[in-house]
């Protein structure tokens, strides 16, 4: 037996889990309906695909779930995962799922999978025959995507930097890593049986004023770090920032250079795709405005060429939204999406140009690093602050640059800390600031940006 | 002029512990922030460790009085009667008023308490209080 199935043994042997046949796992996937792959339906769509969020604890509310987004023929459906089987708790998973079976109270945020097992959650995948993608937040995820993969989810959402900055404080980035290393083996190794699983990041990170540099180089690393273990498909990703030029921009830098960083480390082969979340800060707590701000985002989705939208509702504001206000916020996108037709390209060549030197520099830090392997090289960028996303709680992140929006929204550098932005770039970003009242006001004024769509 | 800062208690409210990192950093002090979900023992073992003139500590889930009961406790074994305690933010769970929580906090050892007090009148009402015990 080889050292990886060792571990796999290892990992899968849980006290919350059932037993793994992991023959009988492969068979069923060289057997799995070809509906049931992001991948597969990619290659064989023509326009951008919807997909909602959510996740319910019992298995008859996912199942309602699920039948709400069918109606509404959703493309690709979500299964979130609640937040204590996201820190490995599954103990306490299993007592919420046991209260919320009993009455009737949701006392879970999500789905727990390890509690209800591959077996069970199969039977309810195979029945809706539709791609499911797995939204978790989770660091060490090597249970839940075996899990998951073996219940008939073939995408998988998250990254060593992109599930941890954002969520944890002080979780060991150096386990993170590896941990992710796991999960890319075991996406990699399914792979080979029928359609690629598919892989997507989180580019949304922490939601609050990250500058595209940033996010794009952690689109990057991330997808590099995967194709590096055999994943074969990839989704990169981000969230609307405010200014549509903005998005435009980070589209075609992000597409351009995330295919260029593919071939230049060999992975010709695989195939990337492009996600787009729609606004992800803080909404209206007025659900007619909540609307209006979704449909925009959908707008923009089209506009830069995205494969794949992923959607909010009208009741974000309030807290988890209902099955019935989910299926309706994924129709008004398909809508949106069917009618729009003939959208003119536009392209604001300084505007791209400053934002692929900005990229290309801190990549080129990034490798520069004397480590040997290239998560090693990102995770001592991360600790020197050559990458640092801003707002992340994570004791290691460098917290020491600052953003604030333009006249237009869009999110500019003003101060760079460690990231590596060229002087030239730098001196644009500032370019576009003017803060009256002096430095004093800048709190006020990032505090007013953070809030810019309520 | 040394500050310790950071969000007490189980308090993840990252975007305004970093805003008063920033401003902090905009008056002119030395910040040391431990971000959130920080234990008072932690913020006292870092005001002792940095040698902090100020400790600001900060909370927007409402708990944190459970959190700050033991302060006077740590003054009093290590002899931090030069350092200056402030809490700000939201100091009571559901509706509060500023008369109830000030005096409360302040029996508990801190010299400055704000309660749902915007963030820049706040550290003017810390710089003051720091000339005039000059």
């Amino acid at each position: 037996m080889s050292l990886f199935r060792r571990e796999r043994e290892a990992i899968v042997r849980n006290d919350y889990a059932e037993e793994f046949d992991f023959e009988e796992i492969e068979n069923f996937l060289k057997r799995a309906d070809k509906s049931l792959f992001t991948s597969y339906k990619f290659k064989n769509s023509n326009h951008l695909l919807a997909q909602p969020r959510g996740g319910f604890p019992t298995y008859d509310k996912m199942f309602e779930l699920y039948k709400e987004f069918q109606k509404v023929d959703t493309d690709i459906f979500p299964l979130t995962i609640d937040s204590h089987t996201r820190l490995n708790d599954y103990a306490t998973a299993k007592k919420m799922l046991e209260l919320s079976e009993e009455n009737e109270v949701d006392m879970l945020n999500g789905y727990p999978l390890i509690n209800h097992g591959y077996k069970t959650t199969r039977v309810m995948i195979e029945h809706f025959k539709k791609p499911i993608s797995l939204r978790h937040g989770t660091p060490d995820a090597r249970l839940l995507v075996e899990t998951a993969i073996a219940s008939g989810i073939f995408e998988i959402e998250g990254g060593p930097i992109t599930y941890l900055l954002p969520y944890s404080k002080n979780f060991p980035l150096d386990k993170a890593f590896l941990y992710w290393k796991y999960v890319e083996r075991v996406c990699a190794h399914y792979s080979k049986f029928n359609e690629p699983i598919n892989r997507e990041s989180f580019g949304a990170l922490t939601a609050t004023m990250v500058p595209p540099v940033i996010t794009i180089v952690i689109q990057l690393i991330e997808m590099l770090l995967s194709f590096e273990e055999g994943v074969k498909s990839f989704s990169v990703s981000f969230a609307q920032h405010g200014s549509v030029n903005q998005d435009i921009a980070t589209a075609n830098v992000l597409k351009k250079l995330s295919r260029e960083y593919a071939n230049k480390l060999g992975f010709e082969d695989s195939l990337i795709h492009l996600v787009y979340h729609q606004w992800m800060g803080a909404f209206p707590y007025d659900k007619e405005l909540s609307a209006t701000l979704i449909d925009m985002s959908t707008f923009i989705a089209v506009l830069v060429g995205a494969d794949k939208i992923i959607t909010k509702t009208k009741e974000e504001a309030f807290g988890i939204p209902t099955k019935e206000a989910n299926a309706q916020a994924v129709a008004n996108t398909k809508y949106m999406i069917r009618i729009l037709k003939d959208i003119p390209k536009i392209k604001d060549e300084e505007e791209e140009e400053i934002l692929e030197a900005e990229v290309r520099s801190v990549m080129d830090a990034i490798f520069n690093d004397s480590a040997d392997t290239l998560w090693r090289k990102v995770l001592n960028s991360i600790k020197k602050g050559i990458i640092d996303v801003p707002f992340s709680p994570h004791i290691i992140n460098a917290n020491e640059v600052i953003t604030v929006r333009d006249s237009q929204n869009a999110i500019r550098i003003i101060e760079r800390g460690k990231v590596p932005i060229p002087d030239k770039c730098y001196k644009f970003e500032k370019s576009k600031i003017d803060i009256k009242g002096g430095r004093k006001a800048i709190v006020d004024k990032i505090i007013k940006d953070i809030g810019i769509m309520q | 002029m040394r500050v310790v800062t950071g969000v007490v208690g189980n308090d993840i409210h990252v975007v305004a512990n970093r805003l008063i990192e920033i401003s902090l950093k905009e008056r002119g002090f030395e910040v040391f922030n431990l971000g959130v979900n920080t234990y008072l023992e932690e913020f006292i073992d870092a005001v002792i460790e940095t040698d902090a003139d100020v400790l600001l500590i900060s909370s927007l889930n409402g708990e944190a009085e459970g959190w700050c009961r033991d302060l006077l406790f740590y003054k009093k074994n290590f002899n931090l009667k030069d350092v200056v305690f402030v809490i700000g933010g939201n100091l009571g769970v559901g509706e509060t008023k500023a008369k109830d929580i000030i005096p409360k906090y302040k029996s508990y050892g801190f010299d400055l308490v704000f309660h749902q007090v915007d963030l820049n009148e706040g550290l003017d009402t810390l710089e003051d209080y720091l000339k005039s015990r000059k």
